[in-house]
């Protein structure tokens, strides 16, 4: 009877830790993971937002871009048309275009029965006698040309040839590919062009990865046995594709990673048993950090993903000091009591660093931090209580430690070395300040865990369909459609005379292919009376050979567009007119926005200083690449700043462990030289310092910091410095192992990380072995 | 009569098939010289009768001809226009619109209207053939060529284009449209290469 309360108390630590990772598991089960980039942006910043939006749900994130290359000319195109018919009968898209129709008859219907309220040229001056008597001559002139079997339909019901005018418009609004065969191709011939729009968003992965199988599976219908092969491109492409790269990636890379540190500790400890419980605190911290991102953020950022792997080498330090500190004759909670001061004041200072990371407004550098706190946290209280529980008393590795005279020979005491070491990282440290300040990577696709051959592919594809890439805009946000649509009005006409000035080469909007109801209403009440226009037209036609009634269409269809109700932006949804002004003006968080892209810009700066003021909505001059730098910017300066709060929280979190400025000096001038040897390296790499490196860098200080710790622990004998030293080799060993894989990626987030951590560790080992000491009683 | 009638039907009915056969040798002729002609230069004149318009609309002007692939038509009265097709390139020349290039094959709906002319002069059957169904009739010295378009798009603008030829020579055009206008062209041969 006395056997189950022994039983209990023996296994309670590992039946509740059994449950807790059951739980987180079960938390992280259905976690979503997005690759969404603008985590990372700093929020309440208007500006940014605005954009931010365009790249989340802006209607140019709905493109694919689709290129069809190999094989002949004549089977590119062949292929080019059975896509369109094959996607046009599925249900993800809104529209797929490849060139080879022009308006659709419904929609050139559309236009012609609202001519009168949307043509730019209706105005009183195109309906007095003499104005009519040109156009009627223009006509004649017409009907001469082979052309006129096509367009002689139009005649009777526009002799002021407005549907000309629209069309004119409607076509001359986006650079169209060059086409062969009757479909779009990119301008060498190479690969045939498709553009498709999808119904989901951009930032709807699931609708975009609805959308992208789709396409695949049509393809395969459509290639029909030719060597035709696919490519695709667009938001939503890269968004899929980049959740899938970094997760096969980090799963590849993790895998491996494992593999790597397993047989190392197997041939280092000699024992299966060993690495098995070794692994518990690792797996205790992803399943942790995991779960609180999950309860905190409802959502895992697919760059969390990459750098959980980063826990994998610091979460294994902990076993390990516990393994390679074990002697005989003493018990396991013994030699964890010993190393508990410590082993805490290591996890301190890492949480603490972590802890600065945490920043109300972004989002990303929050999960971050949250993971790696909940991480450690949790591998430590593993290391902590659990191992102990599970492990028997006098438990030791199977393979004694090794005390070999090696050892004592790296232990010496070398003041000299130590001091040349230093001050070769004050030099370094003073080259750096002064020839080569950091080179900061600004661009904004460098923080993409996308590949950069897909950007290129997305950047070629783009400007061989001419699809809208937004280099230069203006962005006008006003509470309805019709107050966007007027605001736009304004801008249109004063960016009119910027391009007569030849400050720009074109620009596009929505008002340009439908005008606010206020224009249409002017032009409404602009259009003459029937008895007028008749007599108007009577005395034009004079001598002209017009039969009699010919133009009874015509006055028709004026007397009715003078009350018709004005065209509204729903009423041409769902038709590619309604596609086209869909991308320009759209309804948003804040009211509508309408979209202004500027082409040919010759003076941004200019321009942007020149826009005119808005009463009622918000104008605002938006350089793409400017603005997306100064992001990147931000990002940066956001993450210097935390780590210059998390050195200050580490500082005072080891003078508060260790109580004396000596031992803080002793522990922390081995980190700091590491650092600017790591920071050197990597910029000798030819390295550009993104966010990546600097939240590395951070991690650098936390495994630093321990290093530094642990060699200078106060009160240590010859044999346990011996253990500490078998330890951190070990430590640095597996930590080498994962970064060093890492540091092999393709993905530049995960190579970043991965470089600048193994130098980190390498170099903070070196210098805390010849400059860290147990300070002097 | 009625005896008269069979034996007009029945010998009517021997020769169908002989006179096809003479049809068909005597298109494979008439196409044969044609090709031979290297270059030409002619002048026309085109009446185009409109149920728009009370009065026919005449214009003139001159056509060019180069074997195998370039043909021009100048229109110089009452208003200058002009339209080369050069291999797969058309050219619009015209006062308001200015000069504009066309792929052929980017704009199907172009090519048999330009075929029609420039596949008959080069005497190139075969691409007649893939956009019209023809009819021959007369001999090599006296011809019609009667082209209706295959496609349903064409034939929705043009019911049909009748040639007149003497030889290697196409003296007139007639474009019959589906609404009842139509347009014919006069051809003068003012020069001609030909072996």
């Amino acid at each position: 009877m006395r056997l189950l309360p022994d039983l209990m108390r023996r296994w309670r630590v590992p039946l509740l830790w059994l449950l807790a990772a059951l739980l987180c598991g079960g938390i992280i089960l259905k976690t979503p993971v997005v690759a969404d980039l603008t985590l990372f942006v700093p929020r309440a910043d208007l500006v940014a937002e605005l954009l931010l939006e365009q790249f989340r749900s802006g209607p140019t994130t709905r493109l694919i871009l689709i290129g069809l290359s190999g094989a002949t000319e004549v089977d590119r195109a062949a292929v080019s048309r059975r896509l369109v018919e094959q996607l046009r009968s599925s249900g993800p898209f809104v529209r797929v275009a490849n060139g080879a129709d022009a308006l659709p008859e419904a929609e050139l219907q559309t236009l012609f029965a609202h001519r009168y309220l949307l043509s730019p040229t209706v105005g009183p001056e195109r309906f007095t006698p003499e104005a009519l008597r040109t156009a009627l001559q223009q006509r004649l002139r017409e009907l001469q040309s082979p052309l006129a079997v096509v367009q002689k339909r139009w005649l009777p019901a526009d002799p002021t040839g407005e549907v000309l005018a629209l069309l004119k418009r409607w076509q001359g609004g986006i650079r169209e590919p060059a086409k062969r065969l009757g479909v779009w191709f990119s301008p060498d011939g190479g690969r045939a062009l498709l553009l498709a729009e999808t119904r989901a968003a951009g930032y709807d992965l699931a609708g975009q990865r609805q959308a992208v199988t789709a396409i695949r599976a049509a393809f395969a219908t459509a290639v029909a046995g030719t060597t035709v092969q696919l490519q695709m491109s667009g938001p939503g492409v890269i968004a899929t594709l980049a959740e899938d790269t970094v997760r096969a990636e980090a799963e590849l890379l993790s895998v491996l990673a494992t593999l790597g540190v397993v047989l190392m500790l197997v041939l280092v400890y000699r024992s299966g048993w060993t690495v098995w419980i070794g692994a518990l605190p690792m797996l205790a911290a992803l399943l942790a950090g995991a779960a609180a991102v999950d309860l905190l953020f409802g959502k895992m950022y697919a760059l969390t993903l990459a750098f959980s792997l980063t826990l994998l080498g610091e979460t294994l330090d902990y076993p390990t000091y516990l393994f390679s500190h074990r002697q005989a004759g003493e018990i396991v909670q013994d030699t964890l009591r010993g190393l508990w001061p410590t082993m805490r004041l290591c996890a301190a200072t890492t949480l603490l660093g972590c802890l600065a990371m945490i920043a109300p407004d972004v989002p990303g550098l929050n999960q971050l931090g949250v993971f790696t706190i909940a991480g450690i946290a949790a591998a430590v209280a593993t290391t902590r209580w659990l191992l102990p529980a599970l492990l028997p008393p006098d438990w030791r590795p199977a393979r004694v430690i090794g005390v070999g005279v090696w050892m004592d020979t790296l232990l010496e005491p070398r003041p000299r070395l130590a001091l040349t070491v230093g001050a070769a990282g004050l030099l370094v440290l003073l080259a750096l300040v002064i020839k080569a300040p950091p080179v900061w990577e600004d661009d904004i696709a460098a923080l993409s865990p996308v590949p950069r051959e897909l950007l290129r592919l997305d950047q070629e594809l783009r400007n061989a369909l001419g699809a809208p890439e937004v280099g230069q805009l203006i962005a006008i946000t006003a509470p309805d459609a019709e107050t966007a649509l007027q605001q736009s009005e304004i801008v249109a006409a004063w960016l009119d005379t910027q391009q007569q000035k030849g400050l720009l080469a074109g620009y596009e909007a929505a008002a340009r292919y439908l005008p606010s109801q206020q224009i249409q209403q002017q032009r409404q009440a602009q259009l003459p009376e029937r008895e007028m226009l008749a007599a108007d037209l009577a005395r034009a036609a004079g001598g002209l050979p017009f039969q009699p009634d010919l133009f009874n269409p015509f006055l028709e269809d004026i007397a009715a567009a003078r009350t018709a109700p004005p065209v509204r932006p729903e009423d041409l949804r769902r038709t590619l007119l309604g596609t086209r002004i869909g991308i320009l003006l759209f309804p948003g968080e804040r009211g509508w926005t309408a979209l202004l892209p500027l082409s040919g810009v010759q003076e941004p700066k200019r321009l942007a200083a020149g826009l005119p003021p808005s009463t009622v909505g918000q104008i605002w001059y938006l350089d793409l690449r400017a603005e997306t730098s100064r992001l990147a910017a931000g990002f940066r300066a956001t993450a210097l700043q935390r780590l210059t709060w998390g050195v200050a929280l580490i500082v005072g979190a080891i003078w508060i462990g260790l109580r004396c400025w000596r031992g803080v000096i002793a522990t922390l001038t081995p980190v700091a030289v590491a650092l600017i040897f790591t920071v050197a390296a990597l910029l000798s790499l030819g390295e550009r310092l993104s966010l990546f490196h600097l939240v590395s860098l951070l991690l650098v200080l936390g495994i630093g910091v321990d290093y530094g710790l642990f060699f200078s622990r106060p009160g240590a004998d010859p044999a346990q410095r011996r253990r500490t030293l078998h330890a951190l080799l070990v430590c640095c060993g597996s930590a080498l192992t994962v970064f060093g894989m890492l540091a092999t990626s393709e993905l530049p987030a995960l190579r970043a990380i991965g470089l600048t951590v193994s130098m980190g560790v390498v170099a903070s080992f070196s210098v805390a072995l010849v400059m860290a000491r147990t300070p002097s009683q | 009569m009625k005896r008269w009638f069979a034996v007009l039907l029945a010998v009517l009915l021997l020769c169908w098939p002989l006179a096809a056969v003479i049809a068909d040798e005597a298109l494979t002729e008439v196409m044969r010289t044609l090709a031979a002609v290297k270059s030409l230069q002619a002048e026309f004149r085109e009446e185009k009768t409109l149920a728009m318009l009370q009065q026919p609309l005449v214009t003139t002007g001159r056509l060019y001809y180069q074997a195998p692939a370039y043909l021009r038509k100048q229109t110089l009265q009452p208003q200058p226009e002009d339209y080369t097709a050069n291999g797969e390139w058309l050219t619009l020349d015209t006062p308001e619109g200015g000069q504009r290039d066309f792929n052929l094959n980017g704009y199907p709906q172009l090519r048999p209207f330009v075929e029609a002319i420039r596949a008959t002069q080069a005497g190139d059957q075969a691409t007649l053939e893939r956009y019209y169904r023809l009819e021959f009739q007369g001999t090599p010295a006296d011809w019609t060529l009667r082209l209706t378009p295959l496609d349903p798009t064409a034939a929705g603008y043009v019911a049909a284009i009748v040639m007149h030829g003497k030889n290697e020579r196409i003296v007139s055009v007639e474009t019959l449209e589906p609404d009842g206008d139509r347009s014919l062209m006069i051809i003068d041969l003012t020069t001609i290469e030909s072996p």
